[in-house]
């Protein structure tokens, strides 16, 4: 229903007009696409591999053993010097490597000494490579995948809590409200970075990395959710007094009713506005941890890693910095875009029928 | 009480020393030290099929007293009876077949409909509600309810702003008949429309209460809108009911010195009016610190002294309910 409604096709129509956030959201939606099949752009394995007849798809499959191919290790495979075997020898067998023929866990050294090296086509480390030989692009690109992904989940969490929340407060009012919100004050006055120290502190070693970025996004949504209900809560008490829910509630219609029929489509439009904003904050938030060595655990690729690399090394290795902070202005500048956008179209002073 | 329709027949409504006192939160603590006095004992009947007009100035609570009737509040003490059964403190599931029952029509009709629904959506909804009839039988219940208010069937499709004034109250009125309701709380719905208009909001009103049967509780500020379609008016100042008769009696000899000055008011010139002009001075008192004994005394061109000391309470003076000190009403 929502999707027809004519207000929000009318929104909809004009934020397509607005051509510099319309452009912005297409570019953000292609390059989710692209990060999302990112292994076939982005990595060490090769796309595609012909070996005495048959062909491999290395990309998404298991790791495969050396011998697999001829050679005389048992460990995976190095496709680049499996590629360049392959050509020495001359026969029929051939290798695919995607554009950027690293990933960004592998220090590639080849002289044993682990320093940065500058951008050049010849190596393929077309951004160069950071302080351990690791490739910035592949850095960069999946750096850029977590924290968008990580920005993403991090504003739904902290939608869906801060929303749950502040309806709740806002519609049934009285002791609950009370309580809410005397926690509320106490809750987002405890020290965010402290709590980021202490639990990381606290929990063991041996987590592995995904759990410790899940517990880093709970940490992250615990002490952000607040926020969100001060809203929630003022406007779903405007809407809950307004005649068209008395009259709602005249016919009989419960409060499950009154809240997700009517009350909750009519609050989230306004609510989307803020949506792009949230991430932005998310994006530079996360950085901001990375840069100071309390977010993402290592060795995950990330943009506030390379920063911090990039400003101890700024005479030495400029490329480092360079394109780790043209990556995050780009990025935080589609999605401001994108936000003044959002807010100029669907900003209910626009188009409000009431008063 | 007597009733000049159908003496004998039994309530629809029964009110009895009706109050509803909402909490005032003042100081740095929000503490509910006071509390506004929108309804403060009132009692009245309505009969089946009757109108009862309620009039009064804005802000004297008739919308509350409205609202408790239809329990969109919980009164604070005294008690509403429907086809005597108390409904005063049902709550929830209990309360579901006498919301069939009472319905209301709002003041400002584009404040209540959801912009966001269409007119289809917000005259089906009454039935998904109640749990009444399959799809198809509710598309074909719409479509009589559309015939019935006369909008055009198209409509269904149609969104609230998409209409003039007088077509979304339509729309209202549509949907408080959906479920064959027995009253009908109509708090000013005509005050929001232009004058062109009101006069055919009020027909069909009087239209559908012939067909159905309905018993209204017709709020309005301006006795000239309830004057020909009540039954009996009743008079509201600050909370209380101060004069109740029947329209014509109301209109024509009005023994309470506020009914008086309300009268006076009209501007158009009535021939069989035996009421000289009584204009009262002042605004209308807070509800929340009304005034001592009679709450009409410091705008009472004709106070006394015991006014201000003793509240005068409801006696029969012919046919009228007054509540007035005065000897020779
Ligand atoms: N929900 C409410 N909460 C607190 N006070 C209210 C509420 N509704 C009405 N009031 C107060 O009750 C009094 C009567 O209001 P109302 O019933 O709307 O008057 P009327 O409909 O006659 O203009 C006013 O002083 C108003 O401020
Ligand atoms: S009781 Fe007294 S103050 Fe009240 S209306 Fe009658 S004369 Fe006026
Ligand atoms: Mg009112």
């Amino acid at each position: 229903m929502l999707n027809l409604n004519p207000q929000t096709l009318k929104r909809l129509r004009r934020f397509r007009e607005i051509k510099r956030g319309y452009y912005s959201f297409l570019f953000l939606a292609g390059l989710l696409v692209v990060l999302s099949f990112g292994e076939l752009l982005v990595n060490s394995r090769a796309l595609l591999v012909h070996y005495e007849d048959t062909l491999y798809f290395p990309t998404y499959s298991d790791f495969r053993p050396g011998t697999d191919f001829g050679l005389d290790y048992d460990y995976e495979v190095n496709y680049r010097e499996l590629q360049a075997t392959f050509d020495e020898q001359g026969s029929d067998n051939w290798v695919l490597m995607p554009p950027v023929p690293y990933n960004p866990l592998e220090n590639h050294a080849p002289g044993g000494v682990f320093k940065p090296t500058s951008p050049s086509i010849d190596t393929r480390h077309l951004l160069g490579t950071d302080t351990t030989s690791r490739d910035i692009l592949a850095r960069l690109f999946y750096g850029t995948r977590i924290a968008l992904w990580f920005s993403i989940a991090f504003m739904l969490a902290v939608y869906a809590i801060g929303i749950t929340i502040g309806c709740a407060m806002g519609y049934f009012g009285g002791m609950f409200d009370l309580i809410f919100q005397r926690f509320i004050e106490i809750w987002s006055n405890i020290p965010f970075l402290y709590m980021i120290i202490i639990v990381f502190s606290v929990i063991p070693q041996t987590f592995t990395i995904p759990a410790k970025i899940v517990i880093l996004l709970t940490v992250m949504v615990l002490f952000s959710w607040t926020s969100m209900t001060y809203y929630m809560r003022t406007e779903t008490y405007k809407e809950k007094s307004r005649d068209y829910i008395a009259a709602a509630r005249v016919i009989g219609a419960s409060n499950t009713r009154i809240i997700f029929r009517h009350i909750l489509p009519n609050v989230l439009s306004t609510l989307v506005t803020f949506m792009p904003f949230t991430v932005v904050s998310a994006i530079t938030a996360i950085t901001a941890l990375d840069f100071l060595g309390f977010g993402l655990p290592a060795p995950t690729p990330s943009l506030g890693e390379l920063l911090k690399q990039g400003t101890a090394t700024l005479r030495t290795a400029p490329w480092i910095v360079m394109s780790a902070f043209g990556t995050l202005v780009i990025l935080l500048t589609i999605v401001t875009f994108i936000g003044e956008a959002v807010r100029e179209s669907f900003d209910p002073k626009k188009f409000t029928t009431y008063r | 009480m007597p009733s000049s329709v159908s003496p004998k027949s039994a309530p629809i409504l029964k009110v009895t020393d009706l109050k509803m006192h909402f909490p005032v939160k003042e100081g740095i603590l929000l503490r509910a030290n006071k509390s506004n006095k929108a309804v403060d004992g009132i009692s009245f009947e309505i009969q089946p099929g009757e109108t009862l007009g309620l009039v009064g100035e804005s802000g004297c609570g008739k919308s509350t007293l409205g609202r408790c009737i239809a329990r969109l509040y919980e009164p604070t003490s005294g008690s509403i009876e429907f086809e005597g059964n108390d409904i005063t403190k049902l709550k929830g599931r209990a309360l579901m077949p006498y919301r069939q029952n009472i319905q209301m029509i709002f003041q400002d009709p584009m404040e209540s409909l959801n912009s966001r629904h269409t007119i289809g959506d917000i005259l089906e909804e009454p039935y998904i509600v109640q749990k009444i009839g399959d799809k198809a039988s509710r598309a074909k219940r719409v479509r009589e309810l559309l015939n019935i208010v006369g909008l055009p069937t198209r409509s269904i499709t149609r969104y609230p702003f998409e209409f003039s004034g007088g077509q979304r109250q339509r729309i209202g009125i549509a949907r408080s008949i959906a479920l064959n309701p027995k009253l009908v709380v109509c708090d000013e719905p005509v005050s929001a429309l232009d004058v062109s208009i009101q006069s055919q909001i009020l027909n069909l009103l009087v239209d559908l209460q012939k067909e159905f049967n309905l018993a209204y509780l017709f709020i309005a500020h301006d006795l000239a809108v309830v004057k020909h379609i009540s039954d009996r008016i009743a008079i509201m100042y600050l909370g209380n009911i101060v004069e109740e008769s029947t329209g014509e009696s109301i209109y024509h000899e009005p023994r309470h010195p506020y009914t008086k000055s309300l009268i006076s008011a009209i501007p158009i010139p009535d021939p069989h009016r035996r009421v000289k002009r009584e204009i009262i001075s002042g605004d209308v008192p807070s509800p929340i610190n009304p005034p001592s004994g009679c709450r009409f005394h410091p705008r009472c061109p004709r106070v006394m002294e015991r006014c201000k000391l003793e509240a005068p309470l409801l006696r029969t003076v012919a046919d009228h309910q007054v509540c007035c000190h005065l000897d020779d009403l």
